[in-house]
């Protein structure tokens, strides 16, 4: 008998005379059918239209199924649609809905849900806006038909549809689809393989999610969004774990079966484990970016965001940022993600090659730059971009610039990026971020990639060559065709440094040996995953 | 008495009103914006000013400040701007943990810290005093983390006696709810225990000075007799007064406990709503908390005159 179950047995006697409580028998079994998972952030709200965090977006993947699914190789395949038609001139969508689908109050999935929730998604997604900006009618036409009339051809529809970057396009019923896409949903009503378990849900701390019975999946294999969601397990728990040390401690303990995102200095201590399996979560990875501020001095100047470019080494950015292992990083020369089909490095020179300081300086000197503060907001409690920070410090040092470094918090960067003032009166001259490779495979959900002035992301670059191939991408209609534009996009914003990538970076992910069918890709997917006692 | 309990209550009102205005008024100015966090990374301007026009947050300080104001007095602590969950529901899903994190740790301070302080300065100057003392010294000088993490390692990942992290609620039986909060409750205790039994020695040392000692000596009384009822009773006001302050500053380490040992406690709840400025939640567990340092104020002055009848109000 060891001195836990002594403990056990004191404790519990004591607690019976005391409470006349006891411990509820756990069944038989029930502990494989539950699968205990670390996610990467903490679900503080569940509509994937309203908040558009990478975590709600997982979570709701669960919940929510979509017309289209994005599978392993990038391609849109068809998931709650049966069947899709297009007229020649590729202006008016037909789809049909699958026979059978069910939200989790049991109502059947009808073409008017599709409708309002497409209407609620496509007010908030970029490629929704850009629909509805050619959009003429979005109609049901019966139960299980829907029709989208647009003015002029959209060729990436299916992947808009399809897509796995937030929001996607989950369908919701319609009494809850009619709610603002401003304000948020209060009702989890999903037809997706499970179901939200509302009163378990302790914000900051745990989500479940059960799985619903009359869910039919598609009889393909599963592959990331698409295909067949075949669920192995009855409940899955989320439990938010805001200490790494504590997570990577409840995983070699078994408390925990899956954590999402171990952080890399853990990685050596789990990989140690015999019950534990490590590997690469997402081969799509994350880029890494500092951005600067196009609208003021010195970053005004294309010379001095040229000569950052011709500065800064990107193997300095990835080593502070995932440390020692050389698997978990690659340079990048440009702004998409590397081993995707349509990927792309025409005109990454200048981040090629020995780094010419001299030439840097030179060039910094031509732009006038003379010595004023530049304001670099540094996240302290964002370990990436507390490492690019300090990395971009040295580098501009080095340069010879005179850095006013704002070490701050996440949400005050948040905020502060937002203001156009100029850097002494509460604005800035660069922050730091990092976007996951799945958004940056092509511009279609790429924010930061684009240069349209003030109604361009953060720093509000101004590049009308880039946004003049950025919109040649869209009207491609093949992959080699989307190549050659993803070439000349990366060529363009390059030469006018649209942002500074500092590198492309991977991530682990961890679970118990006694879990199988964990796959790779941009979100953690739960069907066809099981479990053994 | 109870017109004095009932006049300190009173006296909460305008405490917590100021304090009221005070965190409001920091979180206005405080940098940072929800409707950021919510809208996401990739989100445009418009999309984040569209957020907060429909959070209200555009509105000017009097009528934010009133308007919140106004559903205090109606009992209702307004809704979290990320969960649409009311700030009343969120706080209760934490009380649990914490009240049961900080009972245990209460009562695990008091029967062993007490008893080591009066032992140590029985034995003042002895071997064992000096021990008593050093770990007190020890207690002080670890930060919380420090010792929650390394009584994870031995506890939970070696020895696999107790669990890493967690919390079930006492109503899934006695030992579940324990097991859980056994190495938590040591590990912010720590320096509350060396705290007061640093007190209890320094206060019993005064009184074991004292003529009714010696007298209760020349009587011929028990060891334990003179220290535990003489000695002790009359050494309390001091310990209470530190048990009552140790209460209060019990919140502050929970906050860093809770997220050592994953509990979904008021402090985890306290730290994301600050990191997301989620203002609702923040205002109501600082009224709940400035609320509560009073109330343990409160009661210090009752128990006053429960150990010391010469102490009367």
């Amino acid at each position: 008998m060891d001195r836990r179950t002594v403990l056990k047995g004191l404790a519990g006697a004591g607690g019976l005379a005391l409470t006349g409580l006891s411990a509820p028998a756990i069944a038989q079994g029930a502990s494989a059918r539950t699968l205990r998972f670390v996610p990467q952030a903490n679900l503080a709200n569940f509509d994937p239209i309203w908040g558009t965090q990478y975590v709600v977006r997982n979570a709701a993947a669960l919940v929510w199924d979509t017309l289209y699914g994005i599978d392993a190789q990038l391609q849109p395949q068809r998931q709650m649609v049966e069947s899709e038609e297009t007229t020649d001139d590729g202006k008016t969508w037909t789809f049909k809905l699958r026979p059978g689908l069910k939200f989790h109050d049991g109502e059947p999935v009808l073409a008017k849900d599709v409708v309002a929730s497409l209407s609620r998604w496509a007010a908030r997604d970029p490629m929704g806006l850009m629909i509805i900006a050619i959009q003429q009618e979005l109609t049901a036409v019966d139960d299980r038909t829907f029709k989208w009339t647009l003015k002029q051809p959209f060729p990436k529809m299916l992947y808009a549809l399809a897509k796995n970057n937030a929001p996607c396009s989950f369908i919701m019923p319609e009494r809850i689809a009619k709610t603002d896409p401003f304000k948020q949903i209060n009702e989890y009503v999903g037809s997706g393989p499970m179901k939200f378990a509302k009163g378990e849900w302790v914000p900051g701390a745990k989500a479940v999610f059960e799985k619903f019975a009359d869910y039919v999946p598609r009889q393909e294999k599963s592959s990331w969004l698409a295909g067949g969601k075949q669920m192995l397990i009855d409940r899955v728990e989320w439990i938010v774990m805001p200490d790494p040390a504590t997570a990577a401690a409840a995983l070699q303990n078994g408390e925990v079966d899956w954590w999402e995102n171990p952080i890399a200095d853990l990685v050596p201590v789990l990989k140690k484990n015999k019950n534990i399996s490590v590997d690469i979560g997402d081969p799509l990875g994350n880029i890494g970016s500092f951005r600067m501020n196009h609208l003021f001095a010195p970053f005004n100047d294309v010379r001095a965001r040229r000569a950052v470019l011709m500065a800064l080494n990107q193997e300095d950015y990835m080593r502070a940022i995932v440390g020692d292992d050389n698997a978990l990083w690659k340079p990048l020369p440009g702004f998409f993600t590397p081993d995707t089909p349509v990927y792309n490095e025409l005109g990454g020179e200048i981040l090629k090659g020995k780094r010419d300081f001299d030439a840097a300086k030179k060039l910094l000197a031509e732009s006038g730059y003379s010595g004023q503060p530049v304001t670099c907001l540094v996240a302290q409690d964002q370990p990436i971009t507390k490492a690019q920070g300090d990395v971009t410090a040295d580098l501009l040092k080095r340069l010879g610039m005179n850095v006013d470094f704002v070490a701050t918090d996440w949400g005050t960067v948040g905020s502060r990026r937002a203001q156009k003032t100029p850097p002494g009166q509460g604005g800035w001259n660069m922050f730091h971020s990092w976007h996951a490779g799945a958004d940056c495979i092509t511009p279609a959900a790429y924010t930061a990639i684009r240069a349209n002035g003030d109604k361009a992301w953060f720093g509000w670059p101004n590049s009308p060559n880039t946004e003049k191939e950025i919109a040649g991408w869209f009207d491609a209609k093949s992959v080699e065709e989307e190549k050659a534009a993803i070439g000349r996009v990366n060529k363009a914003a390059l030469e006018d440094v649209v942002y500074a990538p500092t590198g492309f970076f991977l991530t682990y992910t961890a679970w118990r040996k006694n879990v199988s069918g964990i796959a790779k890709g941009p979100l953690p997917f739960f069907w066809g995953v099981s479990k053994s006692a | 008495m109870l017109s004095y309990i009932l006049r300190r209550i009173a006296a909460t009102l305008p405490v917590m009103a100021i304090v009221a205005l005070f965190v409001f008024s920091l979180l206005y100015i405080a940098p940072g914006d929800p409707a950021v966090v919510i809208a996401g990374d990739q989100a445009s301007p418009e999309d984040v000013e569209r957020i907060r026009q429909s959070l209200g947050l555009d509105r000017p300080f009097l009528i934010q400040f009133g308007s919140w104001v106004w559903r205090i007095l109606h009992g209702d602590l307004g809704t979290s701007i990320f969960t649409n969950l009311p700030v009343s529901a969120l706080i209760g899903q934490r009380l649990g943990p914490t009240l049961s994190l900080m009972t245990v740790t209460l009562l695990l301070t008091i029967v062993v810290a007490v008893p080591l302080g009066v032992v140590a300065a029985w034995k003042a100057g002895s071997l064992i005093d000096r021990v008593i003392m050093g770990f007190a010294v020890f207690g002080f000088s670890l930060p919380v983390f420090v010792v929650g993490y390394m009584l994870a390692y031995i506890f939970a990942l070696e020895l696999e006696w107790l669990p890493v992290q967690g919390y079930t609620p006492l109503a899934q039986g006695f030992w579940p709810w324990l097991e859980n909060l056994i190495l938590p409750a040591v590990a912010l205790g720590c320096v509350y225990i060396a705290l007061i039994a640093r007190i209890t020695r320094a206060t019993m040392l005064e009184v074991l000075q004292q003529d009714y000692i010696r007298t209760a000596r020349a009587k011929g009384l028990g060891q334990g007799g003179i220290l535990f009822v003489h000695a002790l009773k009359n050494a309390a006001v001091p310990i209470v007064t530190v048990i009552g302050i140790g209460i209060a500053l019990l919140i502050g380490g929970a906050v860093v406990t809770e997220s050592v040992f994953a509990i979904p406690g008021l402090g985890r709840l306290t730290i994301d709503a600050i990191l997301r400025r989620d203002y609702p939640v923040i205002q109501g567990i600082v009224l709940l908390f400035s609320f509560v340092y009073v109330l343990v104020n409160l009661m210090i002055d009752v128990v006053y005159t429960l150990v010391d009848p010469r102490i009367r109000y």
